[in-house]
């Protein structure tokens, strides 16, 4: 029998969440404004502002959020539950048409909302084809 | 034909299908935790009760929501939430019809939920917060359904 070697990889900072299974998917709506700005709403229920995480890498904006929250104790029992607290981790390709530096971001009713404006620069460009 | 489509007391025509649509949502991994990971039901805001020494708790997930949106009842022991979710651009002084969507998970509409409270509550100390999109509604438990103990002579 092949012995199995498993890497375990254990997570040490707690406030930057990891893609993985601990990681709710929010759900997001995505449209464009007439002004070319493009809105992505996500939905992060219980989720505070000092939380929330919005950064762009290497062309990929990542959006993080803790919506966890305390239990309600040992005397509270759980009659019914339909969703639990979680961390919210979700990642989107930008497009090169989006001006990286102008993206703003908001949060409010747990619904958190990103402009994505156009680059004045995304327009085509020629490009000349020198004799060789 | 008037009679004929009116229909007795508050019972919604409609309620077998969407029955029918929360099941298969649930089969198909989406809204529940476990297989999808994902949370919320588009529409169909999922709910949390909690049942405390001296108090019921429920919880209701209503991301984007507005408080004014909101209308809560209770009636004996059955709690009902009403609202509504207004689609994205709703902001944008546009119709739904007009927004270019290019994702569209959220969802969006009235909904409503009926929760029937394990316990007799006290309806005048009902307490209820909107906070970042979690529906907190606090419900204390009347005199009537809290432990009474019984002095054995």
């Amino acid at each position: 029998m092949a012995e199995n070697k498993k890497k375990v990889e254990v997570n040490v900072d707690p406030a930057r969440v990891q893609p993985g299974e601990d990681a709710f998917t929010p759900l997001v709506d995505i449209f464009e404004q007439a002004d070319g700005t493009t809105v992505l709403l996500a939905e992060v229920p219980g989720a505070k502002s000092e939380s929330v995480d919005v950064r762009v890498d290497k062309g990929v904006l990542t959006i993080t959020a803790d919506g966890r929250r305390e239990p309600m104790g040992e005397d509270y029992a759980r009659t019914y539950t339909g969703f639990m607290g979680g961390q919210f981790f979700r990642a989107f390709a930008l497009s090169d048409e989006v001006d990286r530096d102008n993206i703003q971001a908001s949060l409010s009713d747990g619904l958190l909302r990103v402009n994505l404006p156009r680059a004045e620069a995304a327009q085509t460009r020629k490009i000349e084809i020198s004799d060789g | 034909m008037a009679t004929l489509f009116r229909w007795p007391g508050n019972w919604d025509p409609f309620a077998g299908l969407r029955v029918m649509q929360r099941e298969l949502e649930r089969l198909s991994g989406r809204g529940g935790f476990g297989e999808g990971r994902n949370i919320g039901g588009g529409v169909f805001p999922p709910v949390n009760v909690y049942n405390g020494p001296a108090e019921l708790v429920v919880e209701c997930e209503v991301a984007g929501v507005k408080r004014e949106d909101v209308d809560l009842s209770i009636t004996g022991e059955t709690l009902v939430v009403k609202g509504v979710k207004h689609p994205a651009g709703a902001t944008e002084e546009k119709a739904e019809s007009d927004i270019r969507y290019q994702r569209c998970e959220r969802g969006s509409g009235e909904f409503s939920r009926t929760i029937v409270l394990p316990d007799k509550v006290d309806p005048d100390r009902i307490s209820a917060s909107l906070i970042d999109g979690i529906l907190t509604v606090r419900l204390p438990k009347s005199q009537a359904a809290l432990p009474k103990k019984i002095n054995v002579k």
